[in-house]
C-alpha cells in the first residue's frame, strides 16, 4: 500500500490498473492506512478509495483476485497490455514469478520492492525488456549476496509442521523500501527522475547486522545480467501444440 | 488452479522440461524412463533409479507453483530411517527455507532432470550410509 500511494499521488500517473486478492484483516491494521473499522473489506477496494480521496481525477481500475487464477489471465492480460509499466509489491515468489513472465511477455518494465525479515533491509529492483529476469536476478542472488544468516530449518520436525520463523518488518522499514521502490518506478518515466538509476538492483540494509551489514544504509548496487542459459527467459524452443498431447507423446515413447 | 492451468508453468513444461526428459529417456532402457502423469493439479514423475546394486521406485512431484517452488522427490521403495530423509521418505534435497533467496533450487539452471539427477546422488549415498552408518557428504545440511 505505501508504493501504491506514493505512486498515485504523482501527478504524471493518470490511471492505475490494482490487481489484489487479499481481504484487510486485525493483524494488517498496525502496518496499513486504513481504520480498523474496514477490516473484512477488500484491499484492492480500500486503496483505491484512499487514492480517489486524494486525487479524484486519477483512474483506478480494480481485480480484487489472483494475478494467478487463470480464470483472470485475460482481464489481467488486457491489463497488463494497456500500461506503461508495472509494479510488484507482494511477498510470495510465486506471484512475482508470473509478473515476471507477464511483464516479460508484454515487453513492459517493472519494478520490484523486496522488504527483508525482521526490516534489517530491502531491495529495490529494477527489469527492463530484455535484461535479466526475476530468476537470472534469484540465481545470482542466491549464490552472491547473503542476507540471511540464520540456522537451517529443523529437519527432526519433517512436513513443515513447524513453521519457519518470521520477523515482521517494523513500519520504518517497509516505508523506507517503498519510498526507494516508488522512486524506482517513477524513474521509468524517463525525464529528470530518470537520472541516475538503470535496471539493475539495489539492497539497502537499514541497520547493521554482524557479519551481514557493517553499516545502515550502505547501499549495495547489484548490476545483475542476464543469464545466457536462463532457463527461464531464454529456453530453447519445445514441441509445438498441446501440452496434454505432448504428455501423451512422451509417455508413449517411454514404452511403460 | 493446477500446473496445467497456470501459463507460465505450461510454457516452461513445453519448452524446457519435456524435451529434458524426452532427452533423459532417450538414453536408457524402458524400465529406467520416466513417465509423466497429470494428479489433482500436479505433474507426477515416476521412475527407477540405480545407482548401485539396489533399483528404487521414485516419485518426482511438480506442484502447481513448480517451477518456482522446487519439485519433491519421495522414494516409494522402503528405506531404513536414515539422515536427510523426511516425512512420507521425501527426501531432503535442498529446502533450506521456503523461499526462493533461501533455497538451494534454482529456476533458471535446474529442469526437472536435475532433481533426477539429485535423487540418483542422494540415493548413492544411501548405499554408503547403509554399510557406512555416517552420510557420506558432511557439508550436507
Amino acid at each position: 500500500m505505501a508504493v501504491l500511494d506514493l505512486i498515485g499521488r504523482d501527478s504524471r500517473i493518470d490511471t492505475i490498473l490494482l490487481i489484489e486478492p487479499d481481504v484487510y484483516k486485525p493483524h494488517n491494521v498496525a502496518r496499513h492506512y486504513f481504520p480498523a473499522g474496514r477490516c473484512g473489506e477488500k484491499k484492492a477496494e480500500l486503496a483505491a478509495e484512499w487514492l480517489r480521496e486524494r486525487r479524484p481525477e486519477l483512474k483506478v481500475e480494480l481485480l480484487a483476485g489472483d494475478l494467478c487464477d487463470s480464470n483472470n489471465s485475460d482481464l489481467v492480460e488486457s491489463m497488463v497490455a494497456r500500461a506503461d509499466a508495472g509494479v510488484c509489491a507482494v511477498d510470495n515468489d510465486r506471484a512475482k514469478s508470473h509478473w515476471d513472465w507477464l511483464m516479460r511477455r508484454h515487453s513492459k518494465p517493472w519494478t520490484l520492492g523486496e522488504v527483508l525479515a525482521g526490516g534489517i533491509g530491502g531491495f529495490v529492483h529494477m527489469f527492463v525488456p530484455r535484461g535479466p529476469c526475476f530468476a537470472c536476478v534469484m540465481s545470482q542472488l542466491q549464490r552472491e549476496v547473503r542476507v540471511d544468516d540464520s540456522p537451517p530449518p529443523d529437519y527432526s520436525a519433517p512436513g513443515n509442521s513447524v513453521p519457519e520463523a518470521s520477523i515482521p518488518a517494523s513500519i520504518s522499514s517497509v516505508h523506507a523500501i517503498a519510498s526507494l521502490h516508488a522512486l524506482a518506478t517513477l524513474a521509468l518515466l524517463g525525464d529528470e527522475d530518470g537520472r541516475g538509476w538503470d535496471a539493475t538492483s539495489q539492497l539497502i540494509p537499514l541497520r547493521g547486522v554482524p557479519n551481514i551489514f557493517d553499516k545502515a544504509l550502505s547501499t549495495v548496487r547489484l548490476p545483475f545480467r542476464r543469464l545466457p542459459d536462463c532457463l527461464n527467459c531464454s529456453p530453447g524452443k519445445g514441441p509445438e501444440g498441446d501440452l496434454m498431447d505432448a504428455l501423451m507423446i512422451l509417455n508413449q515413447e517411454a514404452g511403460r | 488452479m493446477g500446473i496445467l492451468d497456470n501459463p507460465v508453468s505450461k510454457e516452461r513444461l513445453l519448452n524446457v522440461e519435456l524435451p529434458a526428459i524426452q532427452a533423459y529417456n532417450n538414453q536408457r532402457d524402458s524400465e529406467y524412463r520416466v513417465t509423466v502423469e497429470p494428479k489433482g493439479g500436479e505433474l507426477h514423475l515416476k521412475y527407477r533409479l540405480k545407482p548401485a546394486h539396489n533399483c528404487y521406485e521414485l516419485l518426482t512431484i511438480l506442484s502447481e507453483s513448480y517451477p518456482v517452488v522446487a519439485p519433491t522427490t519421495r522414494v516409494l521403495t522402503k528405506l531404513q530411517q536414515c539422515p536427510h530423509l523426511l516425512y512420507q521418505q521425501t527426501l531432503c534435497l535442498w529446502k533450506q527455507g521456503s523461499r526462493l533467496a533461501d533455497s538451494r533450487w534454482d529456476p533458471a539452471r535446474f529442469t526437472t532432470v536435475f532433481a533426477i539427477q539429485a535423487a540418483w546422488r542422494w540415493l548413492a549415498c544411501y548405499e554408503i550410509w547403509m554399510v557406512e552408518k555416517a552420510w557420506p557428504m558432511p557439508e550436507a545440511r
